[in-house]
């Protein structure tokens, strides 16, 4: 009954959002075909925006040089080299409040991490210390991965998947993910404001105090949606070419420019150091 | 082309039925997405609760609390398809999204070992042995502890730490006394409970709700 509220918006809203994301057209097809009113100022602040961020694929190598930190247990002169190196394309994309965010986070818990709980005569420190420097060594791949996720457009990293050849069977449901989101965001909204409206669990109390009540009248809407907005997101994708063999063109184009090979090569530098014993 | 496809794949989608061919359509691929979608917010919801109860050691008990809570997803995702592969591409794509919101790149790897045996297990009930279905789902579940891993890591970390500081390896046995094996195995152990527990009320939900509503 909650969900007959709430499919009406989700079904319309899910046609909406899902336009931007096809970008299958018929090859030979003139890539950028349709201007839709107004977005063209968007556009064009998209992608000067675009030009301040690094492309999709350097952001993944990024994130591998920062996993492979936590493999060899690089020194800590190397981490805060490499999290300074992390930070500069973060704040080169504006997000200024993120980039001291991470700065301020990583510096105490750095601090905190070279306490010596000894020469204090508090043993349980440790515990403290223990945990920041668990955190340090996880946050330069919290850094990396919030700078991709923030970042990167839905189509830009649709387009590195598809140019970095992954299979057809991922990238459809990465597609799909990403468009769902809001979508479930929304119905969430709704499903609580009917609930509001019988009188169920009104208050974030209520709701923690029956767990599996909440659980199932909640996720169960959900779900009978997502049946419904799967039928109507496949017609709407088929209708615009998804399924078809061959390869796709893009209306976001994506390139590999020096900075990014730059970026690539000064990242792995410190690590490089690092593993051969430079740094110590 | 898209044309001729489209109403076979609609017909498909429309009777809910497995379609005859075993390969994965747009349509399924789709109907994926969107279940993957779900899981993973499921997976930040358990990732909220155990933040919230664990402190600092934040995701030790996430896996667990993800097989709570998303056993629906899963049935109905399993009921909806019925194909072999698409727990297996749920998996890759969970793991994919996880990677890329910074986390370990080994779960990774685990999102993909994990899921394709749970494929298997399910495929060999033909995707409707219930007993099989939830035996799948456990071993689904297990394909999240990639997040968990560095907690491992980490403690060799401060090892590390402690070692560069000059303290004898008596001392740091010491600190380790408790914090070790024994918070892995309940951990795992966690899993298994969890998992079966959000299996079990999964497959009550889809009772109680979905085969009264032909969705399945």
């Amino acid at each position: 009954m909650h969900s007959s509220s709430s499919t009406e918006p989700v079904a319309s809203s899910s046609q909406t959002s899902l336009q931007p994301s096809v970008v299958a057209t018929t090859p030979g097809a003139p890539i950028c075909s349709a201007v839709v009113d107004g977005s063209a100022s968007k556009q064009s602040n998209q992608r000067a925006r675009a030009s301040r961020t690094l492309d999709p694929r350097t952001k993944l190598f990024m994130l591998l040089v920062a996993n492979l930190m936590l493999f060899f247990h690089v020194s800590v002169i190397t981490q805060i080299i490499m999290v300074v190196l992390f930070l500069i394309p973060l704040a080169a994309a504006g997000r200024w409040k993120l980039t001291m965010n991470f700065a301020l986070t990583y510096a105490v818990l750095t601090g905190l991490g070279l306490l010596d709980p000894e020469a204090l005569g508090l043993p349980w420190i440790h515990v403290v210390s223990a945990l920041a420097v668990g955190c340090t060594m996880m946050l330069p791949c919290f850094i990396t991965g919030a700078y991709a996720f923030t970042t990167t457009s839905p189509s830009a990293f649709i387009c590195a998947m598809r140019r970095m050849h992954a299979p057809e069977s991922v990238v459809i449901p990465c597609v799909v993910v990403i468009r769902f989101f809001p979508t479930i965001a929304e119905d969430y909204r709704q499903i609580r404001n009917a609930m509001a409206l019988r009188g169920i669990a009104a208050g974030g109390w209520e709701l923690v105090r029956h767990p599996a009540q909440s659980l199932e009248y909640i996720l169960i809407p959900l779900l009978m949606n997502a049946t419904n907005v799967a039928q109507d997101l496949s017609v709407a994708a088929l209708t615009k070419g998804l399924g078809r063999e061959g390869t796709h063109t893009s209306r976001t184009e994506i390139r590999m420019r020096f900075v990014d090979w730059l970026m690539m090569i000064v990242v792995l530098i410190p690590l490089a150091l690092d593993i051969a014993g430079v740094i110590r | 082309m898209t044309a001729s496809n489209s109403p076979a794949d609609n017909t498909n989608q429309n009777s809910g039925k497995p379609a005859k061919s075993g390969k994965l359509e747009v349509a399924d691929l789709i109907t994926i997405g969107v279940f993957a979608a779900l899981y993973f917010v499921m997976v930040c919801v358990a990732t909220l609760v155990s933040t919230l109860f664990t402190g600092g050691f934040g995701s030790i008990f996430l896996p667990a609390i993800a097989a709570l809570i998303s056993g629906c997803v899963y049935m109905l995702l399993a009921a909806r398809l019925g194909k072999f592969g698409g727990i297996t591409v749920m998996g890759v794509v969970i793991g994919l999204f996880l990677f890329i919101s910074g986390h370990f790149v080994l779960s990774f790897i685990a999102s993909i070992v994990f899921p394709v045996v749970a494929d298997l297990i399910a495929k060999a009930g033909k995707y409707k042995s219930k007993a099989l279905l939830l035996v799948s789902y456990v071993v689904f579940s297990y394909g999240l502890t990639g997040p968990i891993l560095p907690l491992w890591f980490m403690k060799d970390a401060y090892i590390a730490s402690l070692q560069a500081r000059g303290k004898d390896a008596a001392y740091i046995d010491g600190v380790f006394a408790n914090i070790n094996t024994g918070t892995f195995f309940v951990s795992m152990a966690a899993i298994l409970v969890c998992a079966i527990i959000g299996g079990w009320f999964g497959q009550k939900m889809m009772k109680k709700h979905f085969i009264k509503a032909g969705i399945v």
